[in-house]
């Protein structure tokens, strides 16, 4: 057996900490980290994985330099180890944590590893600084995947082979002692950015086409969380990035997670490189032969082509991945190795006398070669020995090797490798199995090179990719000198930088905001303009002036203070923190003319809300204080207050949520005690039919009338207000064209429409259709203020309105002027949409997400029984080709998804994983006027909790009669 | 009831007749207003009673002036609508807040609503056997003259007697002094904190707060006992209610108002343009709170106009769309107005501080009389503003867009942010003005963001417009209407 792992990789040469990752099966978030591993625990190699820890004892609480932590010891159920050692089923771990994350008797996977500090890249914050410069050598970009495909995994080997950590960390004995408040900060540092350091060899670089600035390149990386429920952080990292790295099962294909970031991606210009992650499970697990993995990879590809395809964008290009072209990487992250195509064609090109290009041709596609004959076909031959060129050149081999290397065949081996160029050290050599099946591979094809290069020939360069972006990124202009300065990733223009993301520092409280320059420097001291997501140019609204306290880059786990950052990065700024919510644009104190970039759009929004308070009246202002702190620390979580007084966290999911409540309160709150409501969702009120009748309101004074009535929209026009297709800012000749062509609208009816609301941009609109009434004019701005107001606050339950299109039909007015002010018609205006609408069948909206579940047949009955209690419905079931896996899509109310998770894997023994996203709004069937319906019960239910009348105020109270 | 002690003739009477008045008005509330002529009568009967041999000509010089229909709350003395008649005194009936007047002296009837004193005391000394705190009795002025009978039915137990405490009422006669005393402030000796509200006031000894002990009220659920829920938020608070003779513990309906008075502040802090609503005249020390806000509005960047509507209602409100917000100045009954009908919030001075002086939070602290308001409001001093200010509607950071105008001169402001306005609105083409409001700052953006600005002199045809028939008939509905509606 082999030498023991302590002895080896002593505590002086490695930082030792253990990542605590939870499992699917339970909803802990991200990353949890260990420090003070004791000593009688050691891993055996750089990188190990413990699968299923089981936490038995969250241990005690302890105080530790004014920070709670507490010692934690669990067993590891299931070996894997990458260099060979075994660590021991029921293995004990032992390390502290901070509270709040940990539940005792559950099931976590555990990533540990220790990064050898001497393999990554030391560097002083000065030689990061000098890249920096070199915007042509700068790769942003992100690792977007499916939950569970692998995806930090991967990263992790990427960091461990060029991470970038500050010089004097190096050797620090003491490192994770002393810098333990730092590593729980490091959750968040992890999933915002990791600098990479690349150093590409001159002969690699012979084919690179691009610009370039020596051999030097610097990689900013960014991975983000893989659940849906934090797809927004998914999208704050891509606005900062001009590249992804797409990580696909082999096994489990393109998931709708895939498909959505891809989407996402490809809808901010993003340009994507692919990589087929897992290869071990084919040939460990799933022992396929090399033709059968073809296909599975092939249909992985042409899925995600197929995404790819369809979010097309001309000024990207084509943006489909091809192994042939190199863009297709093929990768075993948790064996740490990967290659791409080039690898292969470098190594045969010679030996076949092409060149490489051809020789990449060769290795995919319907390309056979007959070792017998030694010729070439586009067709199998039907010979034994005639394969794909993939399959004979690239599979094969590799399958040989890990088979020899598992049986311990080193007779056999060791000649394999010399052919190969590959050479062991000796104390490698002495490995066993799987230990040194792993260790060949990564001295062979180590995952690192293959997905560095991959990365940095082909996603772009911010030079490269702001000459594209800069019409999705800018909001102003596309001619003015500041889009210029972004489309040239100029560092001498004007300063141009997007805050994505507010990440807490340590100091409690106060949050570094993170972004990306995308033209000019950012530097320290610099007085600059932050313009926020509501600023208008021109206007002073949400616009402040303030002077950058620092300008920070990590590196590592470290914040290294810096001169000035220039465009192309990322960086962090501490000291906005008290002006930008969640993000703004910056620039220059003096560019008074710059336009803001633009806003990013979520593919998730907040749907699920539960009111908070405090248990102690006398906490609120913490509470206050928490709340503010928690909208900035999420981009997607919104902290408000209800009318009835209580305060309302929206989230995205009930795992977000759990997530921010957790925070708010541990975090943000000081641990102060506080009550959760059950979660509550917002609905929407609209109607079914248009009115039945005009109906008629009077004025206070009885010498006004307004006359109504209301409508459905055309189906799909509440969702184009939504996108903004249609919206308050249009050009009336644009909408008009709109709303004629796709939804059927007269044209002139379309110059008629008044407003939108509630908030001027709602999907509720008023519309004139009256023909010659005297003084129309005058009151207009009148019946806008009762609308806003109405549609805010429908006449069912208060909740906002949707897709109601209210028509003024005629309007008597009193000639004069006094009696027909703003205090008669607001009120009248009011009180005559309300009738409106309840005369036109009023219906009430509900939530719906949509529900993906990827699950084994035998659950899928299982699956099927809970949708059907939760009022569920499947419309999709698709079995994934070449495995025994289905693809269900379900649509679910968002009122029945609480304990949906749960419930699900109770009744499929944890076989089945929902991902659930908001996706449309659902009309209920049952009419609310009638008492007693389903709908009738549920607004009753609201009245009550906001604490409005029982009963709906009655028609007769908002119509009139002559 | 006893009409002559109902309306406590002969006290009133001894009144006028000891300070001499000559010119007394009556004020009566609306539901009062059917027995005033009687009250006069009696009154003046009760008068020539009172007087001695020869005095006949001077009681027959008092005058005796019915007011009714009060421009504010009819709780509060009308000291405006007496001083039309130049009247000595007034003589306020019914439910009153025992506000102090400005200036003329004024004698309170409260009136006398039947009460069952053994069943109330009988409850009061279930509920403080029941709970731990020692009770503090609050009652409707009304019920005054029933106290002394319960006081001791209730002292018949011995066990109630040590807990219950019962609070005093204030003079009948109010005779405003030059020098307002402060409320709720150490009372002579410094052992005793007094409390007063609504006409009751009451001493704890030192080391006790109102936190200590729990409140029982006897009365209806109406604004006096709305005042004392938001006031004593942190005590247990339960109602006796006399009409139906039972105990109420249920309070969460009141608790709820305080959530909404707090949410109403988060609003208001939005606001832009304040509205402050004149709510009453008489109530002493008005003028001073009314320019006080003021300050403190300007001082947070905000522009404030003052309005004198009388009694404030939606209609009369949304004749001024462009405020945010209004803070009604009145005294402490009538000042909780909250109904969803109003466009925008009606707040009270003291959620006005709230909400106007940065870094003032709230505590749950609640005050609602003038008197301890100036006080507060004066210790609240406006803390520098490091950081943006976060609005909980919007869920984001917002800035009072003055702030940063403050330092180089507020005065044009207004006329640069009209032709600001102007000339954005311009660029954007007529039709999109209205749909794309943004918040005005000042009345007069508001009305240059309006889309109708006044007649159209341009209009395209220069010719003579054609004689057009106009409407005839009633405006309850016009000829053409009627019409219409019969076929």
């Amino acid at each position: 057996m082999t030498t023991t792992p302590s002895k080896k990789l002593g505590p002086s040469a490695a930082a030792r900490y253990l990542l605590l990752r939870p499992t699917n099966s339970h909803p802990v978030r991200n990353l949890m980290r260990f420090t003070n591993i004791n000593d009688d625990f050691s891993f055996p190699s750089e990188r190990e994985y413990i699968k299923d820890q089981k936490v038995e004892n969250c241990g005690k609480h302890e105080r530790e330099g004014g920070k709670k932590k507490r010692t934690i010891c669990g067993k590891a159920a299931v070996e894997t180890s990458i260099s060979g050692e075994q660590v021991h089923p029921n293995q004990k771990v032992t390390g502290t944590c901070y509270p709040g994350r940990l539940i005792p008797g559950t099931w976590h996977t555990a990533t540990a590893f220790c990064l050898r500090l001497d393999k990554m890249v030391k560097f002083t914050a000065e030689e990061l600084r000098r890249i920096m410069d070199y915007k042509h050598n700068i790769r942003n970009m992100s690792v977007i995947a499916h939950v569970d495909h692998g995806k930090s995994t991967l990263t992790d080997s990427l960091v461990a082979a060029a991470g970038i950590i500050a010089q004097e960390v190096a050797g620090d004995v003491r490192m994770t002692d002393t810098r333990a408040d730092e590593a729980e900060r490091g959750i968040t540092i992890k999933s915002t950015g990791i600098s990479l350091y690349y150093e590409m060899t001159d002969a690699a670089l012979k084919s690179f086409k691009g610009e370039r600035n020596g051999n030097e390149y610097l990689i900013n990386l960014i991975d983000s969380p893989g659940h849906v429920d934090f797809s927004s952080e998914v999208t704050a990292a891509l606005r900062i990035t001009d590249g992804a790295l797409v990580v696909v099962d082999c096994i489990e294909g393109v998931c709708v997670q895939t498909e959505t970031v891809l989407r996402q991606a490809l809808g901010e210009r993003i340009r994507p490189v692919l990589t087929v992650n897992k290869m071990d499970r084919c040939f460990l697990e799933l022992q396929v032969d090399g033709e059968e993995a073809y296909q599975t990879f092939q249909r992985v590809i042409e899925n995600a082509n197929v995404i790819m395809a369809t979010y097309e964008d001309p000024l990207l290009g084509d943006v489909m991945v091809y192994p042939e072209k190199g863009t297709v990487a093929f990768s075993a992250g948790l064996h740490g190795w990967a290659f791409t195509l080039t690898n292969f064609a470098k190594m045969y090109a010679s030996k076949f006398g092409v060149d490489e290009s051809k020789m990449m041709e060769r290795l995919w596609g319907e390309n056979f070669f007959d070792p017998k004959t030694k010729k070439w076909t586009t067709k199998s031959t039907g010979s034994p020995t005639c394969k794909r060129g993939f399959v004979q050149f690239c599979y094969e081999p590799i399958k040989q090797i890990i088979n020899t290397c598992m049986n311990d065949q080193k007779d056999q081996l060791w000649p394999m490798l010399t052919k190969l160029g590959v050479t062991m050290k000796s104390d490698e050599k002495e490995l066993m199995g799987k230990a040194l099946m792993k260790r060949v591979m990564q001295t062979w094809l180590p995952a690192a090179t293959a997905l560095l290069e991959m990365m940095i020939f082909h996603l772009p360069s911010p030079h490269t990719a702001q000459r594209y972006r800069v019409e999705n990124l800018y909001e102003g202009p596309l001619d003015d000198m500041y889009a210029n300065a972004i489309r040239n990733c100029d560092p001498d223009g004007p300063l141009m930088l997007y805050v994505s993301k507010m990440i807490p520092a340590s100091d409690k409280g106060r949050f570094f905001a993170f972004g990306r320059v995308f033209a000019g420097k950012i530097s320290t001291g610099l007085k600059v303009r932050i313009m926020g997501p509501n600023y208008v140019p021109g206007e002073k609204k949400d616009l402040y002036v303030k002077s950058v306290q620092r300008t920070v880059i990590w590196m590592g786990k470290k914040q290294e203070t810096v001169e000035d950052v220039p465009c192309g990065n990322t960086v962090a700024l501490v000291g906005l923190d008290q002006f930008i919510t969640k993000n703004a644009t910056l620039t220059n104190e003096k560019e008074v003319d710059a336009h803001p970039i633009r806003a990013m759009k979520f593919s998730v929004s907040p749907v699920v809300r539960v009111a908070v308070q405090c248990k102690v009246a006398s906490d609120l202002p913490k509470l206050v204080e928490g709340l503010k702190r928690l909208a900035k620390s999420d981009p997607m979580v919104v902290c408000t207050i209800e009318e009835s007084g209580e305060h309302i966290i929206a989230g995205a999911g009930e795992l977000h949520l759990e997530i921010c409540l957790k925070d708010l309160q541990d975090d943000f709150m000081g641990g102060a005690e506080i009550v959760v409501s059950d979660p509550v969702v917002s609905f929407r009120e609209t109607v079914l039919e248009k009115s039945s009748r005009t109906v008629m309101s009077k004025s206070p004074n009885k010498h006004n009338r307004l006359y109504m009535e209301a409508r459905p929209m055309e189906d799909g026009l509440a969702e184009a207000i939504d996108e903004g297709r249609v919206g308050p800012r249009d050009d009336p000749k644009i909408r008009g064209k709109i709303l004629s062509e796709e939804f059927g609208w007269d044209k002139d009816l379309a110059k008629k429409i008044w407003c939108f609301g509630p908030e001027t941009t709602g999907p509720n609109m008023v519309v004139d259709m009256c023909k010659g009434v005297q003084y129309l004019n005058e009151i207009k701005d009148s019946v806008v203020a009762g609308f806003q107001w109405a549609s805010k606050e429908g006449a069912l339950a208060e909740e906002n309105m949707r897709g109601i299109c209210f028509e003024v039909c005629d309007v008597v007015l009193h000639a004069d002027a006094i009696h027909r002010g703003g205090g008669q018609v607001i009120p009248t205006a009011r009180r005559v949409i309300y009738a409106s609408q309840l005369t036109a069948k009023p219906r009430l909206l509900e939530p719906v997400y949509l529900v993906e579940i990827q699950a084994p047949e035998q659950a899928l009955g299982g699956i099927y029984s809970v949708l059907n209690q939760r009022r569920g419905h499947v419309f999709e079931e698709m079995q994934r080709p070449g495995t025994p896996l289905y693809n269900i899509k379900a649509y679910l109310p968002v009122v029945e998804s609480f304990g949906f998770s749960g419930a699900l894997r109770a009744s499929t023994s944890g076989q089945a994983f929902p991902q659930c996203v908001f996706d449309h709004w659902d009309m209920m069937g049952s009419d609310p006027l009638e008492v007693g319906s389903q709908a009738n019960t549920l607004v009753l239910q609201i009245r009550k909790r906001k604490g409005l009348k029982e009963q709906m105020t009655p028609l007769s109270d908002f119509e009139d009669k002559l | 009831m006893d009409f002559e002690s109902k309306y406590e003739v002969s006290r009133v009477a001894t009144f006028i007749r000891s300070n001499k008045f000559k010119r007394v008005a009556l004020q009566f509330p609306d539901e009062l207003l059917k027995d005033s002529t009687r009250v006069v009568g009696a009154l003046r009967n009760a008068l020539f009673g009172l007087c001695c041999k020869g005095d006949d000509n001077e009681v027959k010089d008092i005058g005796l002036y019915v007011m009714a229909d009060t421009t504010y709350g009819s709780c509060c003395v009308d000291e405006v609508g007496a001083s039309h008649i130049n009247a000595d005194c007034v003589i306020h009936y019914g439910h009153t807040c025992l506000s102090p007047t400005t200036k003329l002296p004024a004698f309170f009837v409260f009136g006398k609503a039947p009460i069952n004193a053994s069943n109330c005391a009988k409850h009061l000394c279930d509920y403080a056997s029941s709970t731990t705190k020692p009770v503090m009795v609050l009652f409707g002025l009304e019920y005054e003259h029933a106290l002394k009978d319960i006081i001791i039915e209730a002292s018949a137990s011995a066990s109630a007697r040590c807990k219950l405490h019962f609070a005093d009422v204030m003079s009948q006669a109010m005779i405003p002094s030059p020098s307002p005393t402060k409320g709720s402030e150490m009372n002579g000796d410094a052992a005793t904190t007094t409390y007063r509200i609504g006409g009751l006031f009451w001493s704890l000894n030192e080391g006790h707060t109102m936190d200590d002990y729990s409140l029982c009220f006897i009365g209806p659920d109406n604004s006096a006992f709305a005042n004392i829920v938001l006031t004593f938020n942190a005590c247990e608070i339960v109602r006796y209610n006399a009409t139906e003779n039972e105990m109420l513990t249920d309070t969460s309906q009141q608790r709820r108002i305080l959530k909404r008075r707090y949410y109403l502040v988060e609003k208001a802090k939005d606001a832009e343009i304040v509205g402050i609503l004149v709510g009453t005249l008489g109530v002493a020390g008005y003028l001073s709170m009314i320019h006080q806000i003021k300050e403190m509005i300007t001082r947070a960047g905000k522009k404030a106009y003052t309005l004198v509507m009388g009694r404030p209602n939606p209609s009369k409100l949304a004749n001024f769309p462009e405020c945010n917000v209004f803070i009604y100045i009145s005294c402490a009954q009538t000042a909780l107005l909250d109904s969803k009908d109003f466009l925008a919030p009606v707040i009270t001075p003291f959620e006005a501080i709230l909400a106007f002086n940065r870094g003032s939070e709230w505590t749950g602290k609640y005050i609602m009389e003038f008197q301890e308001l100036a006080a507060v409001g004066m210790d609240m001093m406006p803390m520098p503003r490091k950081e943006a200010r976060f609005s909980f509607l919007k869920g984001a950071y917002i800035e009072d867009p003055d702030f940063q105008q403050d330092m180089n001169g507020g005065d044009e402001d207004g006329v640069v942010s009209l032709v600001n306005s102007e000339s954005a609105l311009q660029e954007r083409g007529k039709d999109d003005k209205m749909m794309v409001k943004g918040s005005a700052r000042s009345g007069l953006e508001f009305f240059a963001s309006r889309s109708f600005q006044g007649l159209d002199m341009n209009s395209n045809s220069n010719g003579p417009e054609p004689f057009i028939i106009g409407r005839t008939g009633k405006a309850s509905g016009y000829d053409n209407e009627t019409s219409k509606s019969t076929t």
